[in-house]
């Protein structure tokens, strides 16, 4: 007997997969969420912020598109904050190499329809007051901003919840029952749940999950850091890349900004994966410094890591699983928070039209049909080994 | 990379006699404080409780000559121990699950200057404990202090300029600062308990008594007021058993410095970065570092003495305690470092546990039953309307009803309905749900002065007992370090050019 059953069960109360139920309760669906933690305690709360069109990733830009459009009216729609900003997206290049990124976005935003204006040094500075003076230029994208991560996913959680969405935290999922190329059920640390489908969207473990189901998801985990600074009086309100770092100024006037190195890690499905800093928080309180150098003087206070999943090609994977047929993938490969809005609605779609009105065309399972199994030792997207 | 077999954080008495008897066996030891702490530290609550602002006329107290030197600082300078004072370590790190890829095990220092880091072979953590502090109305007056923070300030200017204090905790802490306030020439006009009998050291009770202090069991504070920011006067009043206040008992006292001497709480940041099991003790301050008896942590290499393994009261009045756990962790780190023979060391060790047996006192007893109480009472007395965390400006009462921060001007139907218990409702109590989603402890004094009442106060709505709540996450730097000076002048010249971009095919580090 299980112990609780739904039309649909959700696994993972991250952004994705919170977004996916709340438009699926939406839509009048009867829906469970499994989350072996609590809501939006990995990379769904731990992430930028950063919310933009993505024109650096063309696969992505009909569902980043979307997204924005979504947030705009995200906490009416929820009843509930998410600090959405919209005055945009500043790119600025402070070498030449990063001038030279920001040529080929320009390009490839413009071929794709996507607002964009070239800066001067001068308009930079106007936009991000106390910017650097090595800055050579930048790109401002009009539509994109940022918001709070811990925010937003919590008002994913709560709202899904208003609509009647049952929500299980500190449940772990500890197997996947498949019948005649369908999943029946999911087993739990809290007991079976019958479901007619069955939507992964649990980050770096849908690998593992979707692996219990027969379902091969090629995506490798990796911990990345950000640092936070004290408050500052309002700077900017713009999302803000460059110097090797992206981030933003929160509501509340912390710089919140992240970049450099990450560690190619492994997780498993029931423990909370550990997220310790590394000294590398200073090199990035070095560049934030050089990129900001009139707020030098302010404390960092705190920083934190989260654990992202990386797909062999950088974008995110949705997809109905071709066996068994009702398993619906979701993995962002570190997209995941500007994207899920739209991630939700697509995901509402093919769950209830075996369809999406968003292309995710480029997303899909199929790109990586002739993937080397062993693409992650040759890539070396492996843990390192210890060193002495 | 700097580099020594054997790194103290901390030269109060556990850490300086951890140095010395390392260094007696030929150890080559960095024994490292923060103190003199500078003054930016002190505006920001860190690392004591020093208030909203220093009282008037100590703005400027130049505080910048104190050194801690005492006989046994100078003593491990004479056997050659490196001490380095004004130095604070703002971080640990060591190669471990999802982080193989570190240079060895280090701690992260800086001064006024700059930042490096340090390898260590073994690492021992002394780093004491904190003020706990709790808010009534009027707390984040300029005046209102911890213990700790009114001991540093009587050391470092001599004579603190406030003239009359009130003084919350009649336990050893408190009697011990209110003595000291009076050996500097500040009034004690009210030392004041919520217990109905003085907690602390009989004769202490009565070298104050015959000082002509008084005490005042079974009071609390209903609200400390004053002009321009600074406190003038408290009102006390009477409570009963429920700590309810008793109707007619309002004394009202003219002060300008209220001590809160109500509990000390382990400094564990360094020992929770490091993963460091981490057990809750009630009667020695909480959560404390799980410890053999040799002082050894869950963590290879990692040793702790002091308050920061655990603080009772008694460990106020016998300073031996610490002292002897700094040396057990002392002798501990040289055996394992091979500097004396496993036996010479069991022999040592156990002759000093000896000692620590024949001194044992009075078994401590669990504290939070008596912070509750001291909550309990200033929100009876004074209402939900208080400053729990005075850094985001977040009230009780917000973290009650899991509000989002003011600034954000959010309200919605749904939003009221709502709060804390029902965030308990769906998921175990975490106290980093508070911190999420209303901000407190996300200041810059890192939580030091919202974390245990954010702890009650969950710990009360969940229904659960306080050694259910887990712990607030400590995150580096653990210590607020301007962005200048944590900027690494020793980056490596890969690190520089190898710098990359997000995650693409043109990531050459790491990967």
């Amino acid at each position: 007997m299980p112990t609780d059953s739904a039309e649909i069960v959700v696994i993972g109360g991250g952004v994705s997969g919170l977004s996916s139920a709340y438009y699926l309760a939406k839509a009048g669906k009867d829906v469970i969420v499994v989350e072996k933690g609590m809501v939006g305690g990995e990379a769904s709360g731990r992430n930028g912020g950063m919310i933009s069109e993505r024109t650096d990733e063309p696969a992505l830009i009909p569902l980043a598109v979307e997204s924005v459009r979504l947030w705009a009216t995200l906490e009416d729609e929820l009843g509930y904050p998410t600090e959405f900003i919209h005055q945009g997206r500043v790119q600025v290049g402070v070498s030449e190499e990063e001038m030279g990124d920001i040529f080929s976005e320009r390009d490839e935003a413009l071929r794709h329809g996507i607002s964009v204006e070239p800066l001067d040094p001068s308009e930079v500075q106007d936009l991000v007051p106390g910017i650097t003076a090595r800055t050579l230029g930048g790109l401002f994208f009009a539509n994109g901003g940022h918001a709070n991560p811990q925010r937003a996913v919590q008002a994913f959680a709560w709202a899904f919840q208003d609509l009647g969405g049952r929500l299980y935290q500190n449940t772990a999922v500890t197997g996947i029952n498949v019948e005649d190329d369908k999943v029946t059920s999911v087993e739990t640390t809290a007991g079976s749940m019958a479901a007619d489908v069955v939507v992964a969207a649990a980050g770096p473990q849908t690998a593992l999950l979707a692996e219990m189901a027969g379902v091969h998801v090629p995506i490798a985990p990796a911990r990345v850091e950000i640092i936070a600074t004290a408050p500052l009086e309002p700077l900017f309100d713009i999302a803000l890349v460059g110097n090797g770092l992206y981030g933003r100024q929160a509501a509340r006037g912390n710089l919140l900004f992240g970049g450099g190195a990450h560690e190619w890690i492994d997780v498993d499905l029931t423990s909370e994966p550990g997220k310790p800093n590394t000294p590398l928080i200073r090199n990035i309180a070095r560049r934030l410094a050089e990129l900001l150098p009139a707020v030098a003087n302010t404390p960092v206070i705190r920083s934190w890591a989260g654990i992202v999943e990386q797909a062999p090609d950088y974008l995110p994977i949705i997809d109905i699983a071709d066996n068994p047929s009702n398993y619906i993938v979701v993995t962002a490969s570190a997209h995941g928070f500007g994207i899920a809005p739209a991630t939700g609605k697509v995901v509402s779609d093919l769950v209830l039209h075996g369809d999406s009105s968003i292309d995710i065309s480029g997303l899909g399972l199929n790109r990586f049909s002739d993937l080397d199994p062993r693409w992650r030792e040759e890539r070396g997207w492996v843990p390192s080994f210890e060193r002495s | 990379m700097e580099s020594r077999p054997l790194v103290v954080v901390g030269a109060g008495i556990s850490g300086t006699a951890a140095a010395i008897q390392a260094a007696e066996v030929g150890v080559s030891v960095s024994l490292i404080d923060e103190n003199p702490i500078p003054n930016g530290m002190v505006g920001m609550n860190v690392p004591h409780f020093f208030g909203q602002s220093l009282p008037p006329g100590n703005e400027s107290a130049s505080i910048e000559t104190f050194i801690p030197t005492t006989v046994a600082l100078a003593e491990a300078e004479e056997l050659g121990v490196d001490v380095r004072l004004g130095t604070c370590v703002w971080g640990t790190f060591r190669n471990r699950e999802n982080s193989r890829l570190l240079d060895g095990p280090q701690v992260g220092l800086a001064d006024t200057e700059r930042s490096w880091m340090m390898n260590y072979e073994r690492l021992i953590i002394a780093t004491g404990a904190r003020d706990l502090s709790i808010g009534f109305v009027g707390w984040d007056l300029a005046g209102v202090m911890g213990a700790n923070g009114a001991h540093s300030l009587m050391n470092r200017s001599a004579n603190l300029a406030s003239r009359r204090m009130v003084l919350l905790g009649s336990g050893n802490l408190g009697l011990k600062t209110a003595k000291m306030a009076l050996e500097n020439g500040i009034e004690v006009v009210a030392v004041v308990d919520v217990s109905p009998t003085v907690q602390g050291d009989a004769a202490l009770v009565e070298a104050l008594r015959t000082e002509g202090v008084e005490l005042f069991t079974s009071h609390t504070v209903k609200e400390a007021a004053g002009k321009n920011g600074c406190i003038e006067s408290v009102v006390l009043v009477g409570i009963d058993d429920d700590g309810e206040p008793v109707a007619g008992t309002e004394k009202m006292v003219s002060a300008d410095i209220v001590c809160l001497a109500i509990g000390l709480v382990p400094n564990v940041e360094l020992l929770s970065l490091l993963d460091c099991e981490l057990t809750f003790k009630s009667e020695i301050g909480g959560y404390v570092p799980r410890h053999d008896d040799r002082m050894r942590t869950s963590v290879d290499d990692v040793l702790v003495a002091g308050d920061a393994a655990g603080f009772h009261d008694g460990m106020i009045i016998d300073p031996d305690i610490a002292r002897n756990q700094g040396r057990l962790a002392g002798i501990a780190a040289s055996a394992s470092l091979g500097a004396i023979g496993p036996t010479e060391a069991e022999d040592l060790m156990s002759e000093i546990r000896s000692e620590i047996l024949s001194q044992a006192g009075a078994k401590p007893t669990e504290v939070h039953t008596g912070w509750k109480r001291w909550l309990g009472s200033f929100v009876k007395a004074g209402g939900q309307d208080v400053l729990a965390c005075p850094c985001e400006g977040v009230t009780r009462a917000e973290i009650i009803g899991l509000q989002p921060p003011r600034y954000l001007e959010w309200g919605s139907e749904q939003m009221n309905r709502r709060s804390l218990q029902t965030q308990v409702e769906d998921n175990p109590a975490n106290p980093n749900q508070i911190k999420r989603l209303t901000r407190a402890g996300t200041g810059i004094c890192q939580g030091r002065r919202c974390r245990e009442q954010a702890a009650l106060l969950l710990a009360e709505e969940a229904n659960t007992p306080i050694s259910e709540i887990p712990l607030m996450t400590y995150r580096p730097p653990v210590r607020p370090l301007p962005l200048s000076i944590m900027w690494p002048d020793d980056e490596s010249e890969q690190v520089r050019t190898e710098w990359p971009k997000w995650f693409s095919p043109n990531n050459k580090v790491l990967g």
